[in-house]
């Protein structure tokens, strides 16, 4: 999977997640203050994205080192999420 | 499917035996597997890559998972002046740690669910401050402190977080403490008597009862403090 499909796929799991309330941008923030989501909307995104990768064929652990990481957090961005999404799908 | 940590023995070997016989499928995760009755995945909780793979296979079962129950530890009985430098680490990594380990990794499996409980052991060592367990007890505190705030954290996805505190059980952990000691902890208690494994299988029982869903973040006291 590119970088390009994941982006699609994380942002369309974001977008149902909060059920198209808001325009889901690349740069958005996933945790903190400036995000759409709570913490209880990132772990439906999570097990969203892990059912779409089990869809795909392969297993994607959102429990990792690379996602409580907080300087390379995958929950930075948008973006972030979309790169280990697809590197995970390489893997 | 329940899963049990630390089913080879003493109490969390207790609690299987029970909850088999009362028709419930049980999965025991233990550091070595030999000889137990159900299906048994080899984890060793104070080992993270440990846990993980026991959470990816319980996953791949692809069978809901109603209680997980973190019984697995080790106790030392000793002063804090006393107690080595390997014995200290042992206690926090295999009580405190694992315990996190374990929610922590097998948790995203209720969440999916949207149901589900987790009852974590403590000690009533915690409560009543005993003399001569002081790393043991600041291990189970952890786990109670721990335990209260995952219990809110996981309370928006309907799973239950409880914790089980026994006294002086008749275990392996209770090796090397004499009939003295133990009637001195017990008549700390607000029932002073010294309760079974039994006590603390019932305990369990009523946990994973359906009529518990009002408790979550709750210390039960085995005897009361």
């Amino acid at each position: 999977m590119n970088i390009k499909q994941a982006k699609e796929i994380v942002i369309q799991a974001i977008s149902d997640t909060i059920e198209g309330k808001s325009e889901v941008a690349e740069d958005m923030q996933l945790i903190g203050g400036e995000s759409l989501l709570d913490s209880m909307k990132l772990v439906e995104v999570c097990l969203l994205l892990e059912d779409l990768a089990d869809e795909s064929g392969f297993e994607f652990d959102w429990t990792s080192e690379a996602a409580m990481s907080k300087s390379r957090s995958m929950f930075r961005s948008v973006v972030a999420l979309a790169e280990e999404f697809a590197n995970q799908s390489e893997a | 499917m329940i899963i049990v940590t630390g089913a080879s023995r003493g109490l969390g070997r207790a609690i299987t035996e029970r909850l088999t016989d009362r028709g419930e499928k049980v999965i025991g995760l233990a550091r070595s597997i030999n000889g137990l009755e159900v299906e048994a995945l080899e984890c060793d909780v104070s080992e993270y890559t440990s846990v993980k793979n026991a959470a990816r296979e319980v996953k791949k079962m692809k069978t809901p998972v109603k209680v997980f129950i973190n019984a697995a530890g080790v106790a030392s009985m000793n002063m804090a002046v006393t107690t080595d430098e390997s014995t200290v680490q042992k206690l926090i990594q295999t009580n405190l740690v694992g315990t996190i380990y374990c929610c922590q990794l097998f948790s995203p499996i209720m969440l999916r669910q949207k149901h589900g409980s987790f009852i974590n052991f403590s000690t009533i060592a915690v409560a009543l401050a005993l003399k001569g367990e002081s790393v043991y007890a600041a291990s189970k505190a952890g786990v109670e402190a721990f335990s209260r705030t995952f219990a809110r954290e996981m309370a928006d996805f309907n799973v239950r977080v409880n914790c089980i505190a026994p006294g002086p059980i008749r275990t392996d952990l209770l090796r090397g403490i004499t009939d003295a000691q133990i009637d001195k902890i017990i008549s700390q208690q607000v029932i002073p008597k010294q309760f079974q494994k039994s006590d603390v299988c019932d305990l369990v029982e009523l946990l994973i009862d359906e009529r518990a869903s009002s408790l979550s973040g709750q210390v039960l006291n085995v005897g009361g403090v």
